[in-house]
């Protein structure tokens, strides 16, 4: 039993001993903590990346939408107008024949 | 300064505001609409009005179809206008108008720029038409045409350059071509020689 708890204690011991870290471990956890604050840091950026992306392709379609509105809108206030221009001008037309229809009219009225 | 001051230089504020916005319209040469026209319209069973500032006759060219005779026509005559406006009422009887109103719209529009080319009153139909023209340096800048018939009173004022020969294209726009038979409105000179009668020297009455 006294020795069983010797060679407990020994292999305590011997467990619990300082020893010097590997070479190199030290660079390697530095090297692997940088590793994963880029990581972070690059999902972050890519996170901020898919967003901004998001966004520039709903503003573009969102202003493609609105150039559209906007072009049928200005063809259709075009139309309108161009449908006023003629009508305006088929009316003066038939004001200008029933004025000479009047003069003419007038003229053989007097003719006679 | 309590509220009510403050209301009523902010009623003063709106009233000058109205004030240019009027002063603006009025420079663009069109007129506003006469009293009178609210009346007719209130009594006419079909209205047309048309009013195009230069603005909008510039953009309306746009849309014209230079492949269609008459449109690219009407472009063309368009092109150096100031405005237009056309008021046509249609009534479905008789009588919905009075002389009076024909004298007060006439009234309206006639202006000292503006010469009487023809006028003629048709007593027994009560019919009436009046042409006027602007004419700026000898040049035709302006027209106006009133015509009441019995059951329909037409308003056309077109102020800006007219060229008969422009509107002569335009056969299938109602006769606008007439315009250029009228007398007092200038054509452009031909072979050297004006062809243009001078404004009042057909002005027929028959009142």
């Amino acid at each position: 039993m006294h020795d069983y708890e010797d060679q407990f204690e020994q292999d305590l011991q011997q467990a619990l001993e300082r020893r010097p870290a590997p070479p190199g471990l030290k660079a390697k956890i530095m090297a692997a903590r940088w590793q994963r604050r880029k990581d972070a840091r690059h999902s972050h950026s890519l996170l901020w990346m898919r967003l901004a992306a998001s966004l520039l392709i709903a503003a573009l379609i969102g202003g493609g939408v609105r150039w559209d509105y906007e072009r049928i809108q200005q063809r259709r206030r075009g139309e309108e107008a161009r449908q006023q221009v003629l009508t305006a001008l088929r009316i003066t037309g038939h004001a200008l024949n029933l004025v000479q229809e009047r003069l003419a009219a007038h003229n053989s009225g007097n003719g006679d | 300064m309590n509220a009510k001051t403050i209301a009523l230089r902010l009623g003063a504020l709106a009233l000058i505001a109205a004030g240019f916005a009027l002063i603006a319209r009025a420079q663009d040469g069109l007129p506003l609409p006469s009293p009178v026209e609210k009346e007719l319209a209130a009594r006419a069973t079909d209205v047309t009005e048309v009013t195009l500032d230069k603005n909008m006759l510039g953009f309306a060219a746009k849309f014209l179809n230079d492949k269609d005779e008459d449109e690219a026509g009407a472009r063309k005559l368009i092109s150096g206008l100031q405005g237009i406006y056309v008021r046509e009422y249609e009534f479905d009887k008789e009588g919905q108008y009075s002389m009076d109103d024909v004298a007060k719209l006439r009234a309206y529009f006639e202006t000292p720029e503006w010469s009487p080319i023809v006028h003629e009153h048709e007593r027994k139909s009560g019919e009436t038409t009046d042409v006027l023209i602007k004419l700026v340096n000898g040049e035709t800048r302006g027209m106006f045409v009133l015509a009441a018939e019995p059951k329909e009173l037409t308003i056309v004022l077109i102020l800006g350059p007219i060229h008969p020969e422009d509107l002569s294209k335009l056969g299938g726009l109602g006769g606008l071509g007439a315009l250029g038979n009228l007398p007092g409105v200038h054509q452009a000179p031909q072979d050297g020689k004006d062809k243009t009668g001078k404004p009042g020297d057909k002005k027929g009455d028959d009142e």
